[in-house]
């Protein structure tokens, strides 16, 4: 068996590397973190090499609190302690794989290595190697907390799973399937909505007649679509950056092309041209994607008719917000800018992308600011750090601006400051319980638009008690 | 060995109280074994062996000191915390300040999220060191908010590349002129989490708590608490005692007043290393009564703080008030709890008062998890072995298992139990598992809700209310099942698996 090596050509580990400055307001995790997108496969298994405390933080950092999502967690882990730290830990990694097989049961197992592994340097590798040999399903992926963050790792991950394990399915290479496409889209369990988003890019891309290997959360199939891999049409990256590497893996591994459109599409506007992109990329029937934008356009419209009469001003009392001020890792940001600049008519105030994208990326992130409307610019910021973010925000001078905060519950101060309602959107959103909601395509638009101006009735009704009745 | 606060560093508890993580059997060999580990400065009886650890092959995901430290720190006001590790590490800001805002409310204080701050080191520090951004972020810290101190906590990556945080923390003391004071709790040095409350007593005790002998207040009662609300005043005010209730979220002035009150009392003696620490620095008696839980115990404990602090004559009409306040509405629960089974999963000393509790109120306790046990407390005073207390008291507890927070084993340990509800410490995995398992599961997030007489009734109307939820548990468990091999998801033996390591050991040797 040809096992790849993990750093054979634009090697992950180079592309990230940690802000100059110190970070309040965590808005991501570690490398480490990417045990998240392993959990987000059915049938999948992370095993954990790391400290006693890493695996279990990182999961409950990102699904714990951050709209209390939950999710099926309980990692094999090494639990590093002195012992392995002074001596290696290679030995007690390779008892807890062999003790994993045993107990649990999974199509796929991931190990995961975390910071120490990486500094006694253990050789990991070498030991996952020994099982691949004997026919195991398992890979090996370094995120190494100190080298990335759950966005590259994510990345290194998926990485290891398309590489050792996609590319070693036993048989001929699959045949193309007509209108089969693999979408790498949210990160999982970072965004809050990220399992019902997934389900409604799924359902809308379904809709104009397309098979759609989903890959994470409850809309997938699990490991069947992951194993389906290389037999999809294309590949479609929809985010600013994200899985842009994966799919450009994949065209050259197998040859398939791929459509990277950067903003997830919100509302019918976008959504219609999106939906007409993909077609043409894959040459769907023309008639029925009419037909399914047509239907989906009749419901969203009527719904859109009738929240008239509230954005009209019949209900005059209310401050509806004429300034967008976004904070959150850049796919949502870029979606959700475009949307309320695009199609609501705000003006854009400041965005601040938290995730600290690759260098490579900042300026196709940028150009994707750009033409929220036609000749509307945003000037993105990037910023990890909560305590810049809040300065940014708070600091834009405004004259007559109503402004609106999407963004983490670290915003809450902040969006009391500038008198905004804030609409919890990015992590940590811990204010939020949230199950299947999603905020995009045709009906997560009408959700957006449904908890955006609760947020703003409820503002202003905090700010402004009515009388007691007498 | 006493505490030694020449050092920055706490000794770890399997160093200094030869705290175990993995253990299986009845509570009363353990508390036996316990014993004979102890030295036998009490009555050990025969047949007692040293305390022989299970290691199990297999392992899940546990947590760590640092996490304890660092999240004991955080909710300290006025004080910011500075992560020296990766960005991993401060993942953990989303809930420590959930937890804070929560506390406020709990509390009466201003909810507001707390300070703190990663530095953030990439591999460029892990080759050259982490210490100039260290400074750098102490001082950044510093301008930022204004702290009165700055926590500096270490992590596996800092402790392994050897940065010297001593160094760097009084040098820029110095700079800033406010304690900049270092918790040294790299989570792979110890094998329990519960060694991060160490840590952070241990840095209380040396730069928070000075001595203030001649300021001795006999109405100051210090309790040391895990966190909640402040359900002590109610019962202590009638002995003329007022509370300086710290850890679990405080302010630096109360830590500055523990050398001059009357007594210390733990809620916890898992943490009473702060209590044991200002006895031997500051000679403020320690109080070593068991725990108040169940009515003989709190009315013991009471008696113990009267005597301790010379209020004798008060304490007999404080008990009689409250056993009298408490009982009709304590007979309604013990008959609406009548033949319940419970199951009990908390850290050790907090789990044998929940296992007390329950018992109290009627219900029927055979197993029970503890996430480790320590075979003695730092004062090394047997009156605070609270699972021989708890042996003694109410008899044994047949299926007793020590594990950190294992999901596979408690699997299997409440796969034997099969109990009407579960009780748990919040933190752990337990409570999702038993609810998956179809069974109604009671978290303890505020760990005072058990103590005294009003615990009894706080535990057993809680439990009432977690009962009926069953049909919702039982309707996901008929719909879900978990990633394990079905002989594990049928073994009731939670050390099924290392027994089978020790076997074939066995025969390797032979």
């Amino acid at each position: 068996m040809n096992i790849q090596s993990r750093l054979d050509d634009d090697a992950d580990s180079g592309r990230f590397k940690a802000p100059s400055g110190p970070i309040e307001q965590v808005r991501y995790a570690c490398a480490l973190g990417a045990l998240a997108s392993v959990i987000a496969i059915e049938g999948a298994i992370s095993i954990t090499h790391c400290g006693p405390g890493c695996a279990s933080k990182q999961f409950r950092a990102l699904s714990g609190v951050s709209g209390y999502q939950g999710g099926e967690f309980h990692a094999p882990s090494t639990n590093i302690g002195n012992r392995e730290v002074i001596f290696g830990g290679a030995d007690r990694l390779d008892e807890l794989i062999s003790s994993t097989l045993k107990v649990m049961e999974a199509e796929l197992y991931v190990v995961q290595s975390g910071c120490i592994p990486g500094l006694v340097g253990d050789d990991v590798a070498n030991v996952v190697n020994a099982y691949q040999r004997r026919g195991v399903p398992i890979v090996f992926a370094e995120t190494l907390g100190y080298r990335g963050n759950n966005f590259t790792g994510h990345e290194t991950v998926v990485r290891a799973i398309l590489d050792q394990y996609v590319a070693q399915q036993a048989g001929s290479a699959p045949q193309t399937r007509k209108g089969l496409v693999n979408v790498w889209s949210l990160l999982p369990y970072q965004n809050p909505f990220w399992r019902g988003d997934l389900a409604e890019i799924r359902r809308i891309l379904e809709g104009i007649g397309l098979e759609v290997n989903i890959l994470f959360g409850p809309a997938s199939l699990g490991l069947e679509e992951w194993r389906a891999i290389p037999a999809a049409e294309l590949n479609l990256v929809l985010t600013p950056w994200l899985g842009l590497s994966l799919a450009r893996r994949l065209e050259s591994v197998y040859g398939q092309p791929f459509l990277h459109v950067p903003a997830i599409p919100i509302g019918a506007r976008a959504t219609g041209a999106f939906l007409r992109q993909v077609a043409e990329a894959v040459e769907a029937d023309p008639a029925r994607v009419e037909r399914f934008i047509a239907r989906e356009e009749r419901e969203y419209y009527h719904y859109l008719r009738d929240f008239a009469g509230f954005y009209s001003g019949c209900a005059s009392q209310y401050k509806l917000p004429s300034e967008i001020n976004i904070v959150s890792e850049s796919a949502y940001a870029l979606a959700i800018a475009k949307f309320f600049v695009g199609d609501l008519g705000l003006n854009p105030g400041v965005f601040v992308l938290t995730e600290n994208p690759p260098d490579s990326e900042q300026a196709a992130i940028r150009a994707a600011f750009r033409d929220l409307a036609p000749g509307v610019d945003g000037e993105p910021i990037f910023e990890p750090d909560g305590h810049r973010a809040h300065d940014w925000i708070a600091r834009r001078p405004r004259i007559g601006e109503y402004p609106i905060l999407f963004g983490s519950t670290w915003e809450g101060s902040t969006a009391g400051e500038i008198g905004a309602p804030l609409v919890e959107i990015s992590y940590p959103a811990t204010d939020e319980v949230v199950l299947a909601r999603s905020y995009v395509g045709y009906r997560g638009a009408l959700q957006l638009l449904e908890h955006a101006y609760t947020a703003v009735v409820r503002q202003s009704t905090e700010e402004n008690p009515e009388p007691s009745a007498s | 060995m006493a505490i030694n606060l020449r050092t920055s560093q706490a000794e770890t508890r399997e160093q200094r109280l030869g705290t175990i993580t993995q253990w299986e059997g009845g509570a009363r060999e353990l508390a036996r074994d316990s014993a004979f580990t102890y030295g036998c400065g009490r009555d050990c009886g025969p047949g007692g062996r040293r305390l022989c650890e299970q290691s199990s092959p297999y392992s899940q995901a546990s947590m760590c000191a640092e996490q304890i430290a660092v999240t004991n720190a955080t909710i300290i006001k006025d004080t910011v915390v500075i992560q020296h590790s990766p960005i991993g590490c401060a993942s953990s800001q989303s809930f420590t300040s959930r937890y804070s805002r929560d506390l406020a409310a709990r509390r009466g204080w201003k909810p507001e999220d707390p300070k703190s701050i990663c530095t953030n080191l990439g591999e460029q520090d892990m080759v050259f060191g982490g210490v100039d951004r260290l400074a750098d972020t102490i001082r950044q810290a510093y301008e930022r908010h204004h702290p009165r101190v700055i926590f500096v906590a270490t992590s596996c990556a800092t402790g392994i590349i050897g940065d010297d945080i001593d160094e760097t923390t009084r040098q820029l003391e110095d700079e800033i002129g406010i304690p900049v004071v270092p918790l040294h709790c790299e989570g792979f040095k110890s094998r329990h989490w519960s060694s991060g409350w160490d840590v952070i007593e241990h840095a209380i005790l040396r730069r928070l708590a000075p001595n203030r002998p001649h300021e001795k207040r006999d109405d100051l009662l210090n309790v040391i608490h895990l966190g909640g609300p402040d359900v002590f005043s109610p019962l202590l005010n009638p002995l003329g005692l007022q509370v300086n209730l710290v850890m679990g979220g405080n302010s630096l002035e109360r830590l500055a007043d523990l050398s001059t009150a009357a007594a210390t009392v733990t809620m916890c003696f898992v943490l009473s290393y702060l209590a044991t620490g200002l006895e031997q620095e500051y000679g403020v008696p320690e109080i070593r009564a068991p725990l108040p839980y169940g009515l003989d115990a709190t009315d013991n404990w009471l008696r113990e703080i009267a005597r301790v602090t010379r209020r004798e004559h008060l304490v007999e009409a404080v008990i009689a008030s409250e056993r009298a306040r408490i009982a009709p509405e304590l007979e309604r629960l013990r008959e609406a709890l009548k033949g319940k089974k419970g199951f009990v999963a908390a850290g050790a000393a907090f789990a044998h008062g929940l296992i007390a509790d329950l018992r109290e109120l009627g219900v029927t306790v055979d197993d029970a998890f503890s996430f480790h046990h320590d075979p003695m407390t730092d004062s090394k005073d047997p009156r605070q072995d609270s699972l021989g207390h708890l042996v003694q008291t109410t008899g044994d507890v047949e299926h007793f298992t020590v594990s950190p927070d294992q999901h596979f084993q408690a699997h299997a340990a409440l796969k034997r139990a099969n109990p009407d509800f579960v009780i748990c410490r919040h933190s752990g995995s337990i409570a999702v598992l038993a609810g998956r398992m179809g069974i109604p599961v009671l978290p303890i997030f505020y760990s005072n809700d058990g103590l005294g007489y009003e615990g009894l009734l706080t535990i057993g109307r809680a439990i009432l209310r977690v009962l009926p939820r069953r049909r919702f548990y039982q309707d996901v468990a008929a719909h879900s099942r978990f990633p394990y091999q079905q002989w594990w998801l049928e073994e009731t033996n939670p050390y099924a698996l290392a027994a089978e390591t020790d076997a074939q050991a066995g025969l390797s040797e032979a």
